[in-house]
């Protein structure tokens, strides 16, 4: 054995160490042959046989399962071996004894980078800390979940208000003077703002494939949002990209292929996505690692096998006025202003600032304003900006609200929250709770990734989807890993929990009496804590 | 017994009896023997309702004019009500009995959750008429009748016994069932004379079979008669103008096409990515051997003593061997690892099997 050198990163030091138990193991194979991250490995073991007397010492060698000590093949307690395995001979367990990024930054000389979620969770979460309280009885007949009619659309694109429409009259008849800004109506929660290459392209495929079988065989009007990884063509061409939210970010990949579709085209988009910051590394750009840059995302994005960093901003827009009238005006102008233009920013300190400016939009251009809050996913982030930087959704989001309130134009453009819901289980509260809180509606990426079969969790298991060895299937470009997914099976479980999410919304409207969204009805909403209860402005109970 | 009826005018002078009046007024009459009743009401609730003859043999008969709700509610086989003219809402509530004819129009919510008896009704049905309709089938199933059509939201949550909305004098209406009827409907039968649209999707519309005409012509003539109406038998009974509504069972209702089906007939052929990427959509279990495995095993001859610890230690049998020279089939291999780690002569190497969309 070969003597220990202290500076050496040691088992120990590893977040996760893996438990195995020999007496159950019968050497199939199958953990080693599983566990995509190469942290365990058979190896021969040596056991020493004390003599009996007159014979020299002798040696059994017996096949053992060993874990890997390195940087590159550390365990990240993705569970793969104890799940292949048929005695429950293994398992990863976290490691209190943790030193993994001490280690890491001191060896390297690098950042920590990281996929999957922020792991701290300092803050707790004020949505699980919030109720619905208001509940019709006798003062008005509750809605009976399973017979009502409830219209849960929502707008998607620039609501103008009574005294703006530009009416006049023509034979007696009123008329409008201009063209109406483009406005859809859709299902308030929007899945994807995943790109192509951050997800393989099975996963990918099954979210599109969701979206449409929703809104064709469910009616639900339900959009995705691509992501800024562009388009495949043939999506762009056919009459499903109805369905599609079309985003643009700082580094602009894929639009070469999607301006060249154009005039192929045979419907137009739902809308189109403006995005400036995302909630789970805000003032961050985006992060593509090159092991995921594979040869088709280098086509539809146009650049060679590298790290993609997106920028943290856009490089021609340097104020917020200039986003209105340069951003706004371009996207509106791409699809001749036929087609919703939305943006979306890291929920901040400043966030009301930047909402309180677009909301003066002179040119009736600004069609939504999407806050993604701290606690959402990413498929690869520096760990500093993950577990550091950000704020959280809920407050900022109904800061927004009141400061529109407060002007009397609420609504006017649709506000649309994010970043880590359903953390706790149950996505519908969480959307119901920011829609009374002034939400049109909501968004989700990482939910879906864990409808579809993602292994990881909250509290730091697996999040290695920067690695693109995704032991799933979803965070990988890698052949044998992504056929791991079920396409079939991701899109059905990402159907059947529309399905299930869209009947608790109504158990949740019924109640409160709302036969459309109550967007804005905080008075429906209560809490047990104080502070909540004055920075939301809704009822304290006890 | 007094066989004759005992009158009540319920108005006089401008006093009105409560309900609360009128209905013990009646049931103390009943107590003294009386059981046919002919009241002019003024809007009390509850009129023959919840009664029964002193002797428990005697039938109880009541003629009603101008009731208030609830006419017969919670009424008991052995009582009959005929309402001459028109009643308010919930007709027939909880019937669980009585015959009640209503010679006009019901209100709302006629024969609410009636689990018995007939209710004839002589014109149109309010709003959510026959809504949790059920059947004990200990008891004779509740049946109700109406010769034209119901307002809208009829037949919520039934869950047994028998209507029949005949249609007639209908011809202005698209729907004689109004719209949004049979939400939640697990039970019982709706026969229906006439369009209808926009019933709930919990429920399917049948032609009827001969069980159904039997029934219905058993049923018809009697309640034309009881509502004077016997020269329209000709007119109603002709079963080709005639549907049955239904509810489709637990396990239907969760039936819709599976995304795998939408995939492979409804959405793009070859997939979104298909200019890319030949996928064919196999999924790789795991473990996964051929393509499918992470790490594939090399060997290299140099060092073999041709000891065959590999071929033996193999948990797939992948391993055979050839004078001398070693392959692991592809097919059965599932790249743990376990033959570079026993071989002593480190003749496999496991090298990365990962592989890019090229």
């Amino acid at each position: 054995m070969a003597a220990v050198n202290i500076n050496q990163l040691h088992l120990d030091d590893l977040p996760w160490i893996i438990e195995y138990d020999e007496s159950k193991c019968i050497q199939c194979g199958k953990c080693t042959a599983a566990c995509s991250f190469g942290a365990i490995k058979p190896e021969v073991e040596k056991r020493r046989k004390p003599s009996q007397g007159l014979t020299k010492p002798s040696f059994d060698r017996i096949i053992t399962i060993k874990q890997q000590v390195s940087f590159q093949h550390h365990c990240r307690g993705c569970g793969m071996c104890s799940r292949v395995c048929p005695n429950g001979a293994i398992k990863a367990v976290r490691n209190p004894n943790d030193r993994y990024s001490v280690r890491y930054r001191a060896a390297k000389a690098e950042s920590l980078k990281k996929g999957g979620r922020s792991n701290l969770n300092t803050e707790g979460r004020t949505l699980d800390k919030i109720k619905i309280g208001r509940i019709s009885q006798m003062t008005d007949p509750s809605l009976d979940a399973a017979r009502h009619q409830f219209e849960l659309r929502t707008p998607f694109g620039r609501i103008l208000s009574a005294d703006k429409l530009d009416l006049h009259s023509s034979n007696g008849k009123m008329e409008l003077s201009k063209q109406l800004p483009p406005n859809r109506w859709i299902y308030p929660i929007l899945m994807g703002d995943m790109s192509i290459g951050a997800v393989s392209w099975r996963m990918w495929e099954a979210m599109a494939i969701a979206t449409a079988y929703l809104n064709e065989v469910v009616g639900l009007p339900v959009r995705m949002c691509t992501g800024e990884g562009g388009m495949p063509v043939r999506l762009l061409k056919s009459r499903y990209v109805k369905y599609m939210i079309v985003q643009i970010a700082s580094g602009h990949f894929g639009w070469n292929r999607i301006i060249q579709a154009l005039p192929d085209m045979v419907e137009d988009p739902a809308g189109l996505l403006i995005k400036i910051g995302q909630g789970a590394k805000p003032g961050d750009g985006g992060l593509l690692m090159a092991s995921k840059v594979v040869r088709y995302v280098q086509e539809i994005r146009g650049v060679p096998r590298a790290d993609l960093l997106s920028p943290p901003t856009h490089q021609g827009l340097y104020s917020i006025e200039e986003s209105v009238q340069k951003m706004f005006l371009s996207m509106n102008a791409a699809f001749n202003f036929r087609v919703p233009v939305a943006i979306k920013v890291a929920a901040s300190v400043t966030s009301v600032s930047v909402y309180n400016n677009l909301l003066r939009d002179p040119y009736n251009i600004v069609g939504g304003f999407f806050l993604d809050g701290l606690a959402g996913g990413t498929g690869a982030a520096h760990e500093i900006s993950l577990d550091h930087t950000g704020h959280p959704i809920t407050s900022k989001l109904r800061d927004c609200y009141l400061a529109a309130v407060h002007q009397g134009r609420q609504g006017e453009i649709p506000l649309f929250a994010g970043g880590g819901l359903g953390q706790t289980g149950s996505f519908a509260a969480d959307a119901f709770k920011l829609i009374c809180l002034g939400a049109n509606g909501v968004f989700t990426g990482r939910l879906l990734l864990e409808i579809a079969g993602c292994v990881g969790n909250d509290t730091g298991k697996c999040n290695a989807c920067n690695t693109g060895l995704c032991p799933a299937g979803i965070a990988t470009q890698d052949i044998c890993l992504t056929k791991r997914l079920d396409i079939d099976t991701a899109a059905q479980n990402i159907v059947n929990y529309f399905i299930a999410t869209d009947m608790e919304l109504k158990k949740l409207m019924g109640p409160v009496g709302n036969s459309t969204l109550p967007i804005g009805r905080s008075d429906a909403l209560i809490t047990v804590d104080k502070h909540i209860s004055n920075r939301l402005d809704i009822q304290y109970v006890c | 017994m007094p066989k004759e009826t005992f009158k009540i005018k319920t108005l006089t002078d401008n006093n009105r009896m409560s309900t609360q009046e009128l209905l013990q007024f009646i049931t103390e009459k009943i107590n003294e023997g009386y059981i046919n009743f002919d009241i002019d009401a003024c809007g009390q609730h509850n009129i023959g309702g919840s009664s029964w003859a002193k002797d428990r043999e005697s039938k109880l008969f009541f003629t009603l004019r101008n009731p208030g709700q609830r006419v017969g509610a919670m009424a008991l086989k052995g009582t009959k009500i005929v309402v001459e003219g028109s009643a308010p809402a919930d007709v027939g509530w909880l019937n669980s009995g009585a015959t009640i004819v209503v010679k006009g129009d019901c209100g709302d919510t006629a024969a609410h959750c009636a689990a018995g008896g007939k209710i004839y009704a002589a014109g149109r049905v309010g709003t959510r008429s026959g809504a949790l309709m059920k059947h004990d089938p200990k008891f004779d199933s509740p049946e109700f009748w109406v010769l034209k059509n119901t307002g809208s939201f009829g037949f919520e949550f039934m869950g047994g016994g028998i209507a029949v909305v005949c249609g007639w004098d209908c011809d202005s209406l698209p729907s004689v069932l109004g719209s949004r009827s049979c939400v939640g409907m697990v039970g019982g039968i709706i026969y229906v004379r006439g369009p209808i649209q926009d019933v709930a999707d919990c429920v399917e519309i049948k032609s009827l079979d001969g069980q159904d005409i039997e029934f219905l012509e058993n049923g018809m003539a009697k309640f034309l008669q009881e509502i004077d109406k016997s020269e329209l038998l000709a007119e109603l009974t002709n079963w080709q103008e005639w549907k049955k509504i239904i509810p489709v069972s637990q396990d239907e209702k969760s039936k819709r096409m599976p995304v795998s089906e939408f995939r492979k007939n409804h959405w793009i052929k070859g997939g979104i990515f298909g200019d890319f990427i030949h996928d064919d959509f196999v999924v790789y279990k795991l473990p996964a051997s051929g393509e499918g495995r992470v790490h594939i095993p090399v060997w290299n001859k140099e060092n073999c003593v041709n000891c065959k610890i590999c071929l033996n230690n193999c948990p797939e049998n992948a391993i055979s061997e050839e004078e001398k020279i070693y392959t692991s089939d592809s097919e059965k291999c599932i790249g743990c690892g376990i033959c570079e780690a026993v071989c002593p002569k480190q003749c496999w190497s496991m090298t990365s099997n990962r592989k890019e969309i090229s």
